[in-house]
């Protein structure tokens, strides 16, 4: 099971789906659900300089677009993987499907990216079924369609 | 996560008497004895309601989620309607103003095709007067001429002119009143065909 997962993302109808999924596939017993990439990018930099470390999550789902940020899911990939130590499992949940934002977010240390529908659970039970492989860094990047 | 048995004791009972359960993530974190199947099957009712709520609660906010789609999808119909529709009110106006613009034009056009056919009426008149006119003026002339000539030639051959004289004397001032007449006619077909 994934210790914690934070999840960014505009759609707050989403957060729930996305909560209960994970709760009927059993994939965590701790989610966090935030609206903005400001927020998570705040809560990243205290975790970075402030710690604690412990309070990191363990995989993070981004949103592309996020309404009302001052960034996208690409860039907050970005920051957390360049600026804030790395060291989750990160990537994009999105209704977008667009190659050229793939290949973005591929550039940007994305491991995954998973289209959202109303049938989600498949896909997260898919991506759960490869979390040890992006967990240990043996995973390559894979789109869940 | 163990329970005390008080507690233990106090959920069974909350949910024999009252059918309260626990729920969410904290049933997956309880640890009960392998051997209290009166508390295995408290925490299977426990995730079985739990998995049910979650189902039923997913089932609902997928709904939303369909009805909130229909409802972008739908604003965004009426707005690119409502954008159509405000470019044809303005595309309406603006046949409005080249319509009243040509019904000017034609109206004007109108107007001056009845002040032509008007003008040309009336020169044709005033042309017609003016024939008229020349054509009387040049009998006068003539009768006047032919008379003065008889008059002379009497005159001259010494016969009675006594006749021919008074004849002369009267055509004469005929001659003189419609002259002036017929010259005051054509200065006012003249002054009229100028005018216009």
């Amino acid at each position: 099971m994934i210790e914690s997962i934070l999840l960014v993302d505009d759609e707050n109808l989403f957060h729930l789906v996305f909560e209960d999924a994970c709760s009927l596939l059993d994939i965590t017993l701790s989610l966090e659900a935030i609206s903005s990439s400001d927020e998570a990018d705040r809560l990243f930099k205290k975790w970075f300089h402030e710690g604690p470390e412990d309070e990191k999550p363990e995989c993070v789902f981004v949103d592309l677009n996020i309404i009302g940020s001052s960034f996208d899911g690409i860039e907050l990939i970005r920051k957390i993987n360049s600026e804030y130590g790395n060291g989750v499992v990160i990537g994009i949940i999105s209704s977008s499907s667009d190659n050229e934002e793939i290949e973005k977010a591929k550039a940007v240390g994305a491991q995954f990216w998973i289209i959202k529908s109303d049938d989600i659970e498949p896909r997260l039970q898919q991506f759960y079924d490869d979390y040890a492989g992006y967990r240990n860094g043996t995973g390559e990047f894979k789109i869940y369609r | 996560m163990k329970i005390s048995t008080e507690t233990r004791e106090l959920l069974l009972n909350l949910a024999e008497s009252k059918k309260v359960y626990l729920e969410g993530n904290l049933i997956k974190v309880l640890e009960v004895d392998a051997d209290d199947a009166e508390m295995q099957a408290y925490l299977e009712e426990c995730k079985s309601r739990d998995s049910e709520a979650r189902k039923k609660r997913l089932e609902v906010t997928r709904q939303v989620q369909e009805q909130n789609r229909e409802l972008e999808a739908s604003s965004k119909k009426m707005e690119v309607l409502n954008q159509d529709l405000q470019a044809a009110l303005a595309e309406s106006k603006v046949s409005e103003k080249m319509a009243s613009e040509a019904k000017a034009e034609a109206e004007r056009l109108r107007d001056e095709a009845v002040e032509d056919l008007d003008d040309m009426q009336k020169r044709t008149q005033f042309e017609l007067m003016g024939y008229i006119v020349k054509v009387a003026l040049g009998v006068i002339l003539g009768v006047g001429l032919l008379t003065t000539m008889l008059y002379v030639y009497v005159l001259t051959v010494g016969m009675d002119a006594k006749i021919i004289e008074s004849t002369w004397s009267n055509l004469f001032g005929i001659l003189l009143t419609n002259s002036f007449s017929i010259i005051g006619t054509i200065m006012g077909v003249k002054y009229a065909n100028e005018k216009n």
